[in-house]
């Protein structure tokens, strides 16, 4: 029973990731699978024929090579931006703040379909970018920067300014103390906001489908092909990309390991206290609230 | 000093908004379909150049448009990005109403909308002269529908069928759209969101003669359809989502497209088409050319291209639908002689005597309707 | 340098904003514009000072506005419960794996929106054994799961899932592991220690979480178009139904504000309730202040 307190929380952890994952093995047994016809839904036998023609469609590679493109620029420029935006946001008191608290949360309230078909009337007018990727671009940066604000900023509040306090006060300048102390400090909530764009970025079907022209994102490529039967590729594709990203993550992994045991041979020079970890424990009481 | 030059700085970028939307005002007016007549193609010349073609996904085979371009010399940007109707007129719409196609020459879409584009003043009349093989393999039975008598604007590219598609193990006894409304299969149950396949449908087993149908009669349709929601008869609305719904049991019977259970028989052998006694809906999609088509000389050669019976049957032969070629069949006999006999594939004229094109509605009878229909299908 | 310290909130802000401005608040201008035009798009659109696009939206779909707002916050409310456990475990129990597990938690994502919800059709399918067990445990009654309405809040939940744990995630991984160990050391047992310290800790992350998830899940309108049945339909398919099939720009943008302004209500009471401290960070510094 005390096992169970003790790792309560891991259990249902554990159960969460069983959960999210779900779908993902059925999508990936279903990679396997030989149907006569062009839907995907029965399983008919067991082979690798498709795994052997993974990217034998040249329009499903094409749009999924333009959808991971698009996200990655997209995540970059808007995780940016929202960031900057994010610790003005919370470190800094201006007029019009409220205003521009308030800007950051209209995106996300605005249903798809009116977001994309306003953005697209405007491209029109406007005249300037040509409908496709770039007009793609710019609808994506400008609905993850909302998501990116919110997140970042989550991670600024209550952040404990006694260790940048610590640095300016040993001399460093405020630019030092933004790229040794508070940056990495921030990157947890940075990398969470990266993330979360990339994969709104790379989901977006609505507003996309608008603003495309003729290009084609991988959600749109997949919504239409849905109309007839979706590929076994498809299935072949999705459960690659899960699989890459595993072990690329598993890889880091793997390099870290290795590095703390290097580390663990070589004597420790003694670290600069603003070398981005706390080398004392904050006061209790000043931390956050 | 700060507060003072934000609020000029916040008045400027005001005035600069306010600026843009004057001069983008020239939307003052959207739409208003074209009191002019429609402009007609002139297709003269060599084709050349580039064209490039919008369509729904998996309508084409992999060889047709590389031969094409062999054969024209023309080089083709072929892109699936219709995957409905609907989704693609709103994505359209504003280019279009600018008299711009997005650099597309031709579309492909679905009578009705068609229509509506050529109403619109969207769509272009064809030059017939550069294309003397539509004129002449173009199947009699479609060469004066009712959405376009003299077929000046609209090419069927491939067609369909309408009708039930049925779990033979769950629901045997289905044979009609009347059926469908059988308590025995409540909850089980798929009817299509797409209105001019069901409601034409559900008049038919309201007895309706297509031809004659009043608003009333589309009406009295659509409350019936509504009853039977309301009461839990049907269970979804759907697109072409009802073939997982169906693979896995979770319907029993549905109204359904022809060229789907060609596609799930293949897996499924208890899923079955079939004719509904009281006669089923037939539908085209159409090869049209916008207006402000870059390239209309290169899109009619195309048109020309696959209504030769032989480009035909090499499309037919992968995408298994309905063609509109007359001499295909012919040919199919020869290559695939189980595909020339599919009745879902080549249904003979007896086969279809019951079936109809679904009625032209417009204005505001269109709204109405429309209206009613999307009150039950999407709330 | 003072004069200098004064305006870096507005360069920080500046580049975001003015995208943000020209590609949104301008759009969603001309959007307002059409909200007040009336007619149809054969007759012609023309505007109008057409306020009756507002109020028709209100009575006629009241009960898909109240029911969105339902399902919205039904799976926010999960998303929470199932996340912060979740997002507690990735930022205190992983170690070198917290970034995998993030990763799976937007893996989902890659395989596209139409593709997950297939598998999830399939795996509640009414004849699956999945569906069959949550009938013997009691969740679910009729061996339906699919085409109702928990199955579209199911959806919700699901896709949603990574916008509550990340910023929770985020929030979390900031708090120190030995305040907590203070904390019980100074003998406050586990569950008191949490409430009255990692809770209160992480309550930006419960907001900005719960705002990620909420305020996007009430205009959703797929996991009502593939999961529900026909009375399960929520304000986003109502739109998306004005917009694209009866061709009613007007209208869908008329119902879109309404749908917006409804929201931002929601949160502004949420964040008075929260504290906007939470939300704000009302412990910024004033501009000049430091040295």
């Amino acid at each position: 029973m005390s096992w169970l307190r003790r790792n309560g929380i891991s259990v249902v952890a554990g159960l969460a990731i069983v959960y999210m994952l779900l779908p993902i093995a059925v999508i990936i047994w279903f990679s396997f699978n030989d149907p006569a016809g062009k839907y995907n839904f029965t399983w008919v036998g067991f082979t690798l024929e498709h795994w052997k023609n993974a990217f034998s469609i040249p329009e499903l590679n094409d749009a999924l090579l333009t959808s991971i493109e698009l996200a990655a620029l997209a995540t970059l420029i808007a995780t940016v931006l929202g960031t900057l935006i994010a610790i003005a946001l919370v470190r800094h008191s201006f007029f019009g703040r409220r205003t521009a608290n308030f800007l950051i949360v209209i995106p996300m309230a605005t249903p798809e379909i009116i977001m994309g078909a306003s953005l697209l009337s405007f491209f029109l007018i406007l005249n300037i970018f040509s409908l496709g990727f770039q007009t793609l671009l710019i609808a994506h940066v400008m609905f993850c920067i909302s998501f990116v604000v919110v997140v970042v900023r989550s991670r600024l509040i209550g952040f404990d300014r006694s260790l940048e306090e610590a640095a300016r006060d040993l001399g460093a300048d405020a630019f030092t103390t933004f790229r040794k102390v508070t940056l990495p400090l921030l990157m947890p909530g940075i990398v969470g906001a990266a993330m979360l764009s990339f994969a709104l970025s790379v989901d977006d079907f609505v507003v996309s489908n608008f603003n495309s022209g003729t290009t084609v994102t991988f959600p749109l490529y997949i919504f239409g092909a849905a109309q007839r039967g979706i590929p076994v590729e498809v299935n072949v594709i999705a459960t690659i990309l899960f699989a890459v990203t595993v072990a690329a993550m598993g890889f880091t992994v793997w390099q870290q390991r290795r590095a703390e045991q290097l580390a663990a041979v070589r004597p420790e020079q003694e670290t600069e206290p603003f070398a981005g970890t706390p080398a004392f424990p904050p006061a209790p009481g000043t931390a956050g609230g | 000093m700060t507060k003072g030059k934000l609020l000029i700085a916040a008045l400027a970028t005001l005035v600069a908004a306010l600026v843009l939307a004057a001069c983008g005002g020239g939307g003052d007016e959207i739409g208003g379909g074209s009191e002019s007549e429609a402009t007609t193609v002139d297709a003269s010349g060599e084709p050349s150049g580039e064209l490039v073609i919008s369509n729904w996904p998996l309508y084409i085979d992999k060889q047709t448009v590389p031969d094409f371009e062999k054969a024209s010399g023309v080089s083709v940007k072929y892109i699936e990005d219709v995957n409905d109707n609907a989704e693609f007129f709103g994505k359209l719409q504003p280019q279009l109403d600018q008299g711009e196609s997005g650099g597309r020459s031709i579309f492909v879409v679905t009578d009705w909308m068609a229509k509506k584009m050529y109403d619109l003043g969207y769509v272009q009349n064809l030059d017939k002269s550069a294309i003397p093989n539509v004129e002449e393999n173009l199947l009699p039975s479609l060469q004066h529908p009712s959405f376009d008598e003299n077929r000046d604007f609209s090419v069927p590219w491939q067609g369909g069928m309408t009708g039930v598609i049925v779990r033979t193990d769950l629901a045997p006894d289905v044979r009609s759209i009347c059926d469908l409304f059988d308590p025995k299969y409540k909850g089980k149950v798929e009817m299509l969101t797409e209105m001019r396949d069901t409601v034409p449908l559900v008049m038919k087993c309201n007895g309706v003669d297509l031809a004659q149908a009043t608003e009333q009669d589309w009406l009295d349709a659509i409350d019936k359809i509504k009853q039977a929601a309301d009461d839990g008869q049907i269970r979804r609305f759907t697109g072409n989502d009802y073939a997982r719904d169906l693979t896995s049991g979770d319907a029993a019977a549905v109204i359904g497209w022809s060229g789907d259970a060609v596609q799930l028989q293949a897996d499924n052998p208890n899923i079955e088409w079939r004719m509904p006694t009281e006669g089923c809906m037939l539908w085209f999609d159409n090869m049209v050319i916008p207006v402000g088509a870059p390239n209309p000389t290169a899109a009619e050669a195309f048109m020309d291209y696959v209504y030769d019976a032989k480009h035909q049957a090499q499309i037919e032969e992968y995408v298994n639908y309905v063609t509109p070629v007359s001499g295909t069949k012919e040919i199919m006999l020869k290559q695939d002689p189980d595909l020339a006999n599919n009745q879902l594939v080549f249904p003979s004229d007896q086969f279809t005597s019951k079936c109809d094109f679904a009625p032209t509605i417009t204005g505001e009878e269109e709204q109405k309707i429309t209206q009613a229909f999307e009150a039950v299908v999407s709330g | 340098m003072a004069g200098g310290r004064r305006l870096t909130p507005y360069f920080l802000l500046g580049p975001g904003i003015a995208w943000l401005i020209v590609f949104f608040v301008i759009p969603m201008y001309f959007m307002g514009r059409l909200s007040l035009y009336s007619g149809t798009l054969e007759t012609g659109f023309s505007f109008d000072w057409h306020w009756a696009n507002f109020s028709d939206s209100l009575t006629l779909y009241d009960e898909q506005f109240l029911r969105s707002f339902i399902y919205a916050g039904s799976a926010t409310v999960l998303c929470l419960l199932i996340g912060y456990p979740l997002a507690y475990a990735i930022a205190f129990k992983a170690g070198k794996w917290r970034n995998a597990l993030l990763f799976v938690v937007i893996a989902p994502f890659f395989t596209t929106y139409l593709i997950r919800t297939l598998a999830w059709e399939t795996i509640l399918s009414d004849q699956s054994p999945v569906v069959d067990a949550l009938d013997t445990v009691g969740l679910t009654s009729s061996g339906r799961v699919l085409a109702t309405g928990p199955a579209v809040i199911a959806g919700l939940t699901y896709n949603f899932l990574p916008f509550m744990v990340l910023p929770l995630y985020a929030s979390l991984e900031r708090v120190d592991e030995r305040l907590i160990e203070a904390a019980t050391d100074l003998y406050a047992s586990a569950r008191t220690a949490f409430r009255k310290l990692t809770l209160p800790l992480t309550m930006p992350g419960i907001v900005a979480g719960t705002l990620l998830t909420f305020i996007p899940a009430v205009g959703d309108y797929v996991n009502a178009f593939f999961l529900g049945g026909p009375s399960n339909k929520m304000i986003g398919n109502t739109i998306q139904s004005l917009y694209l099939t009866q061709r009613d720009y007007p209208a869908a943008a008329a119902l879109s504000f309404v749908l917006m302004a409804g929201i931002l209500a929601i949160v502004f009471i949420y964040i008075r309730f929260a504290g906007s401290e939470a939300l704000m960070g009302e412990e910024a510094e004033p501009a000049g202040a430091r040295a």
